[in-house]
């Protein structure tokens, strides 16, 4: 079959995807910036922006002259090709084929697509109002070839190219049209070759001497008389597998049965990807219609069936199948990376590394509720309350060393308790403290460290901590507010050794 | 024990020893001075500065310590590559210049601003030198010191001989076992232990400061900084009572700080500057030596009978010299001086001392003192005792052989550049800090916006509300309060333009030589400040492109119009060229060539020296902001009386009409009619220039101005009086430089007078310089009737030359350097290959040329001698690159043999377009030329026929945007020059209008603008009130002449940017 591509362009692309997201940026000069050999310039601008005078590669310097109140964002590097591969993922709709154009548009293979919308034009119409209703400038022209779909969608007013007549619609479009580069276009345009055709019809050989083969290549592809690579997009596909029962099921057994299949399936996939389950989903689709659901979540990515079966298993009660269940559907919602290494005939690795005691928090947080463990790692703070963080991730790797010559310790208060002190000044521990009615008589003592307020966060009195240990042996975390001597010296205890 | 009971009850047992200060750069959160200002406020006798690997800060410390009746140990901390770090006390001069030299040896070693030191180094550096330990802050888990440490303290301790260790207490968790640690250390190897606080800040609130600046230092936010920051406030300056409490189970610790403090008694004020030997080897005494060479000099110069002003002037000075034991440093910058002149390098003198007749005969300066009194000692004040001040100027290309000279005499361990500090101003601040503080990069670029030069109103709510931030944010008034504290740091030594230190000893005996940021250039660690308060020389090599200008112009003068000329020898006081420069003729002269500069001119109409000597100083900032342009031009034509405001300041004004234009003048003001003593008002001008400190102004200000009213003075007066100072400050002009520069003034506009050629040519050979772009100083050069002509392979050089003669003027070739991006190493082959005239480009190539060169040469349209137009050589030189080559060579190119190809005709007007492109001008015709038509259906005038409107009419004018300029001075008001193929019009946009036509102004290539014009004797302006960009005329009338539509309009809305024709017409210059 005789073969049709569509080139889409948008002209205003990571403009139109923040206007979207920021409607109020409709209205004033916006553009996006980017440093490029350590000074920024502006990678992006939108219409406004273009009509004062603003283009790609300007220096923002130079742009605020021009408008001091232009809105500038800060651009990221592969913004666009995340953008184009979304929208081009959107698009498969159109055409299964559609391939990235970077850094601003797409190409639809649209061979024998453009039918179901009603011919070419249609096509075309379809496609730009819907991208026009979303807030996307788009351009688009169907033709023979790619090359000269770009060139038409880009350079001119015609959407469709009759078969075979690409030559003829180019000649008047200047040599930009061709996807050269500078050096090349540069050198054309100071030869005066304005137009395609004023120099389309010189001997190969003599355009190959002085412009090389990329334009004699350019040429042909768009003509036609060489064939251009296609690479169109991988469509993933979702993580989600379906078991229909022949008949409606309404047993324990039938329900762990189909667990079992559907954890298979998926797990399979799975491990052929690297990946394995974080949260998982487990929908039931009764016969009256009705839906129920029940879903797990692991502490690292695992594709071990019967782990997760487990974890599921502890739920299945809450299922009430009544009349009887025709369709399970076990969705992924979370995935991760699961190291798939191979399986260790000792298992030597202790604590987190274990997977048995993994297996084990999860199961524990099946039944006691997953806020009921907790796992806090240190942080690089020293103002005790931030020096740990709270994470919900097994794996996550601490930033920092718990510090072992500044002692903290093993219980620490999430909220110190004010305690009553009698200390000599100014800055020596304290010889008893009473905390809950029990009096406690310092023994020994460390100190003062001394932490000071994290300034930028909050203001106040610095803390005076001190280690002492009381006539029974146990060891408590101390602090004074503040220096001594201010109107009210506060005491108060904070953590305690173990 | 019983010393330390007293010393105790007197409160001075302890001596700070450990201090970092913001020369340890994004180390210390305080200045020197503010650290040693402390100290003396909490009792402090002495203190210790201890910068890392570094004596930069020590000078500006010992200078305040003297101001506070204390005295500075100068110290540094040796930050060692293979060990811990050590501080050193020199204890006297000899260990001091060790240490220095230590520093010196480390410095050269590494790269600028890094220090590389070993621990072998400091062993063989230990004489005299008292060295502290400083052990690792953390223990490891069984709270001990790491077993390395160990060992080197044991190292240590036997290589040194002098050695303590030190102990904090800084309030951090294992601060006890830490003592008891260090304590069980010194007494095994018996190195005592010694109390140091590790200052960091003078006073605790810094502390926030300094965590901002170790944020900046490990580029990380204050968010993420962690245990980058120190834990708590405690390192400020403590009062000695405080540190004695905290020591006192190491009584000893305190005791030893005394020890060394005391052990070392070396002040920098014993540092003594020597003048190397070799600038007089005469065998006479320097004096004597002066002497003879100046009768030499003036033998020279005048012959044997010398006008008696002038021998009286010479004998009034060396005695003056000889009294103030100045003789050594006029022999040095003869020296140079004289090195210059047997290398034919132009230089002039200037600063202070250079405008005296010594000077004048010694070839130091050519401003001749018989024709010409300046007063010699109005330049070098007695009272300040400060050394002479002489800068010489030599031509910018050939300056590095003077720099190369100087170290080759004298050697780099002897002569070294001045260093200077790069100080943290308001925008570097701000973006620090914000950028720490975790701030958008948008709002900190608002937030430079609001503060901008707005020191004072920082707070003000209403400058942050127009800039839509939140005035009462607590998190945005910290970094304006952080971002003012930060300002005036020091940020990094950098390299002075060309302030010399040369001294007869070893220069690293003095401070520590390093390498500079540039190949071949060492400078030492203190600036010219330091240099001032220890009384060392310097001498100032700088760099003037004008020189390099008028070198070249003597050179074609001497090779094509026969006659030998030289700065001095020049007819002085010529009516033809001050009635040029009255006309404002002054295109590419020196100085005077600026859009105000040129309104000046027709309005002083300047008829003698002296008159360009006030022009030159005339349009300033200091006069300008100061309001004495206008009574100065009024009383000059006679419209106003000439009156003194009093009899005392009528001595200091006279040869001014009564109106202070010199900073020197503005200076005797305050000295005569504010009661300042010398060195105040040394001081006010200083504080003006180096920075603006808040506050340290305004006291100045209130000063003056009571000064001078309590004497009678008018209140607008002297609010004047200090206004101009003010506008000295950044760019002082005193009469001594003004007059030095009159010279070059007068130089450059005889030259452009009568060798208008000469002076075209030179001025294209010495680009980049001045205001004016070559396009321009070719058309300026034609209205003085010099033929140019264009670049061309057979007959340019790299420079522009003048062939031979058919009228009495030359004509001027342009030479290849004016073409874009071509290489001087072609076109060198290029000329030298060129026996006889190429015939074909081919033959250039084989001659070696590259092909990358010869595109650039058709782009330039230099084939017209062979008969090739650029479309029509570039189609050939595209096709070079499959010449046969090995084997065949020699054989025919197949290009040779492809049949012909018609290319695309070339319009007059693409050319023109073509050469500008290339080479930034055009001789073939105005690119607005071809706009003309357009323009006339507009109603546009040209330039020439607005010279002919009467003041007042309205008109439209459009033309190529040269420059913009917004001065600082002119309150908002934007200077426009724009030219058109008839000429060029001043135009003047306010300041409001300037906002409404932004984008017009700063966008457009070819501005339109309407509005009415002003005439003010001969000086036009054009007062606008509307502006139109019309750059896109120059596109249309480019393709109009190809006869084909205006390629944009074909379709709009699809066009892919095609500027390329509008993006060749070079930028317009903006300057402030």
């Amino acid at each position: 079959m005789h073969k049709r591509y569509m080139s889409l362009w948008f002209p205003t692309l990571k403009t139109d995807w923040k206007t979207i997201r920021q409607p109020e940026l409709a209205k004033v000069p916006f553009v996006f910036s980017t440093s490029e050999k350590n000074r920024l310039i502006i990678s992006a601008c939108n219409s406004i922006a273009r009509s004062s005078g603003l283009h790609v590669g300007m220096r923002l310097a130079d742009a605020k002259a021009i408008l001091p109140d232009l809105c500038v964002q800060q651009d990221s590097e592969d913004r666009e090709l995340k953008l184009l591969k979304a929208i081009g993922e959107w698009c498969i709709r159109y055409t299964p084929l559609v391939s990235l154009d970077l850094p601003d548009g797409l190409v639809f293979d649209c061979t024998g697509c453009t039918h179901l919308w009603g011919g070419e034009e249609n096509y075309i119409r379809e496609i730009k109002a819907r991208f026009k209703s979303k807030g996307y400038t788009v351009r688009a022209a169907i033709a023979d070839t790619i090359g000269a779909a770009w060139a038409m969608a880009r350079f001119s007013k015609s959407t469709v190219i009759e078969p075979r007549s690409q030559k003829l619609a180019m000649s008047n479009l200047p040599p930009s049209a061709l996807r050269l580069d500078d050096v090349t276009l540069d050198k054309l345009r100071k030869l005066g070759f304005r137009t395609i055709h004023s120099f389309s019809a010189i001997p190969k050989s003599n355009l190959r001497r002085r412009f090389g083969d990329l334009l004699l290549l350019r040429l042909m592809q768009a003509y036609g008389e060489v064939e251009e690579n296609f690479k169109p997009l991988n469509v993933p596909e979702p993580y989600q597998e379906r078991l229909a029962a022949l008949e409606p099921i309404r047993t324990r057994v039938g329900i762990e049965i189909a667990i079992r299949e559907l954890l298979n399936v998926m797990c399979n996939r799975l491990v052929g990807e690297g990946k394995g389950i974080r949260n998982a989903v487990l929908k039931t689709f009764r016969i009256d219609g009705k839906q129920q659901s029940i879903d797990i979540g692991t502490n690292q990515a695992t594709c071990n069936v019967d782990h997760l079966f487990k974890l599921f298993e502890q739920k299945i009660e809450t299922i009430r199948p009544a009349l009887g269940i025709e369709l399970f559907v076990l969705e992924v919602t979370l995935i991760g990376d699961a190291d798939i290494s191979q399986k260790s005939l000792w298992t030597g690795k202790t604590g987190l590394a274990d997977n048995g005691v993994l297996e084990l928090l999860d199961k524990l947080a099946g039944k006691v509720g997953s806020k009921a463990i907790r796992r806090y790692l240190p942080q690089e703070r020293y103002w005790p309350e931030r020096s740990i963080k709270q994470t919900n991730d097994l794996k996550e790797i601490p930033q920092t060393y718990w510090p072992t010559d500044a002692l903290r310790p093993t219980q620490l208060l999430s909220k110190p308790e004010v305690i009553l002190v009698t200390a000599p000044i100014p800055d020596y521990p304290p010889m008893n403290f009473r905390y809950k009615d029990d009096l406690h008589i310092v023994k020994r003592a460390d100190g003062p460290e001394r932490i000071e307020r994290e300034w930028w966060l909050d203001k106040g009195e610095h803390r005076d901590y001190y280690i002492v240990e009381d006539q029974h042996g146990k060891r408590y975390w101390l602090y004074r507010s503040g220096h001594y001597g201010a109107d009210q010296t506060q005491w108060f205890l904070h953590g305690f050794f173990a | 024990m019983v010393f330390t009971w007293i010393f105790r009850l007197v409160g001075m047992a302890y001596i700070e020893l450990q201090t970092t200060t913001n020369f340890s750069f994004l180390r210390g959160g305080s200045h020197p001075d503010e650290l040693v200002n402390y100290a003396a406020e909490l009792g402090y006798a002495k203190i210790a500065i201890t910068d890392r690997n570094t004596f930069a800060g020590i000078v500006r410390g010992h200078d305040a310590a003297k101001k506070k009746g204390m005295q500075i140990i100068p110290a540094c901390r040796l930050d060692l590559i293979d060990g811990p770090s050590l501080l050193a006390y020199p204890t006297d001069k000899p260990a001091y210049a060790r240490l220095s030299g230590l520093l010196t040896m480390g410095n050269l070693r590494a790269e600028k601003g890094e220090c590389h030191l070993y621990r072998k180094d400091v062993f063989d550096c230990t004489e005299g030198i008292i060295y502290i330990i400083i052990p690792p802050e953390k223990l490891d888990q069984l709270f001990n010191f790491e077993a390395s440490f160990e060992k080197d303290v044991e190292e240590y301790s036997r290589a040194i001989k002098h050695l303590y260790i030190a102990a904090n207490r800084n309030y951090k968790a294992n601060d006890n076992k830490r003592l008891f640690r260090i304590q069980k250390l010194a007494e095994r190897y018996r190195v005592p232990m010694v109390a140091t606080n590790d200052v960091h800040y003078h006073c605790a609130t810094r502390r926030e400061l300094q965590d901002v600046l170790t944020c900046v230092r490990e580029k990380c936010t204050i968010d993420q900084a962690g245990f980058l920051l120190h834990s708590n406030a405690e390192r400020f300056l403590k009062e000695a009572k405080e540190m004695e409490r905290l020591f006192r189970l190491y009584p000893d610790a305190i005791a030893n700080t005394t020890a060394i403090a005391d052990a070392c008694n070396f002040s920098l004020d014993e540092l003594v500057y020597d003048y190397p030997e070799e600038i007089n080897q005469s065998g006479r005494k320097p004096f004597e030596e002066l002497t003879y060479l100046t009768w030499e000099g003036v033998k020279e110069r005048f012959g044997e009978d010398p006008p008696e002003k002038v021998v009286k002037n010479i004998k009034h000075e060396l005695t003056f010299i000889e009294k103030m034991e100045y003789s050594n440093y006029f022999l040095f910058v003869y020296d140079i001086v004289k090195e210059a002149r047997k290398r034919q390098i132009l230089c002039q003198g200037r600063g202070s001392a250079a405008n005296s007749s010594v000077c004048y005969v010694l070839g130091i300066t050519s401003v001749n003192p018989d024709e010409f009194d300046l007063l010699f000692e109005r330049f070098i004040s007695s009272a300040r005792n400060e050394p002479p001040d002489i800068d010489v100027d030599f031509e910018h290309e050939r300056r590095e052989e003077i720099i190369q000279y100087i170290y080759d005499k004298y050697g780099r361990d002897r002569a070294a550049i001045v260093a200077t500090v790069t100080q943290q101003r308001q925008k570097g601040a701000i973006r620090d800090v914000g950028k720490v503080m975790g701030l958008s990069q948008d709002t900190i670029d608002r937030l430079s916006a609001a503060i901008w030069e707005f020191t004072d109103e920082w707070f003000k709510p209403a400058r942050l509300i127009e800039q839509g931030l939140n005035p009462h944010d607590p998190h945005l008034l910290k970094v304006l309060k952080l971002t003012g504290e930060m300002m005036g740091f020091p940020r990094q030594l950098g390299q002075h333009t060309g302030g010399f230190v040369v001294t007869n000893g070893k220069l690293s005996d003095l401070c520590p030589i390093m390498n500079a940021r540039m190949q071949d250039r060492t400078n030492i660690e203190w600036n010219k400040d330091d240099i001032d308060a220890l009384g060392f020389l310097k001498v100032d090599v700088l760099a003037l492109g004008m020189l390099t200008c008028i070198r070249k112009g003597f050179d074609l003068c001497k090779q094509h119009h026969g006659r030998e000329w030289t700065l001095a020898n020049i007819p002085q006081n010529d009516p033809r060229v001050f009635e040029m420069a009255s006309r404002a003729d002054t295109i590419g002269v020196f100085q005077i060539e600026s859009r105000a500069q040129q309104s000046m001119l027709p309005r002083l109409r300047p008829s003698c020296f002296y008159d360009l000597v006030i022009e030159v100083a005339i349009v300033r900032p200091g006069p300008i902001q100061g309001d004495m342009v206008h009574p100065y031009l009024r009383r000059r034509n006679g419209e106003e009386p000439v009156t003194y405001p009093s009899k005392e300041l009528e001595e200091i004004l006279g040869r001014t009409l009564g109106v202070p234009l010199f900073q020197e003048q503005a200076m005797k003001i305050a000295m005569v009619a504010a009661g300042f003593s010398p060195s105040d008002a040394d001081g006010l001008r200083r504080s003006m220039a180096t920075f603006k400190f808040k506050g340290l102004v305004n006291e100045y200000e209130e000063r003056l101005i009571k000064g001078m009213t309590a004497k009678g003075y008018t209140l607008e007066f002297a609010q004047r009086i200090f206004k101009q100072l003010e506008g000295f400050g950044s760019y002082g002009f005193p009469e001594s430089h003004a007059a030095s520069f009159a010279l070059l003034v007068y130089v450059s506009l005889w030259m452009k007078c009568y060798y208008p050629d000469v002076f075209a040519a030179a001025l294209l050979n010495s680009q980049p310089m001045g205001f004016y772009a070559p396009a321009q100083i070719v058309t300026d050069a034609k209205n003085h009737h010099v033929e140019v002509r264009p670049v061309d392979v057979n007959y340019s050089e790299w420079d522009s030359i003048l062939e031979s003669r058919t009228k009495r003027l030359f004509p001027l070739r342009l030479g290849f350097r004016i073409i874009k991006g071509i290489r001087e190493e072609d076109v060198l082959i290029l000329v030298a290959k060129r026996e006889r005239p190429y015939k074909t480009i081919s033959e250039i190539y084989t001659a070696g040329v590259s092909q990358a060169a010869l595109e650039r040469l058709a782009d330039a349209d230099a084939f017209q001698s062979l008969g090739l137009d650029r479309r029509q050589a570039l189609w050939q030189v595209a096709a070079l690159a499959d010449t046969p080559i090995g084997l065949f060579k020699g054989h025919s190119s197949p290009s040779e043999k492809e049949q012909q190809i018609e290319l695309p005709f070339m319009s007059a007007a693409e050319h023109v377009i073509q050469d500008y492109a290339s080479t930034s001008l055009s001789l073939k015709a105005h690119p607005l030329s071809f706009a003309r038509i357009e323009l006339n259906r507009l109603r546009v005038c040209s330039s020439k026929q607005v010279f002919g409107v009467v003041a007042g009419s309205k008109v439209r004018v459009a033309g190529l945007v040269l420059s913009r300029q917004r001065p600082g001075t002119a309150g908002g008001v934007c200077f426009i020059t724009i030219e058109d193929e008839t000429g060029t019009v001043n135009l003047v946009v306010f300041e409001k209008l300037f906002e409404t036509y932004r984008k017009e102004i700063l966008g457009a290539k070819l501005l339109m603008v309407e509005g009415w014009v002003q005439r003010e004797g001969q000086v036009l302006h054009v007062i606008v009130k509307s502006c139109h960009d019309l750059t896109r005329l120059i596109n249309e009338s480019i393709s109009m002449q190809r006869n084909e539509m205006p390629f944009q309009s074909q379709n709009k809305k699809t066009q892919v940017r095609e500027n390329a024709n509008t993006d060749v017409i070079p930028k317009a210059r903006n300057f402030r």
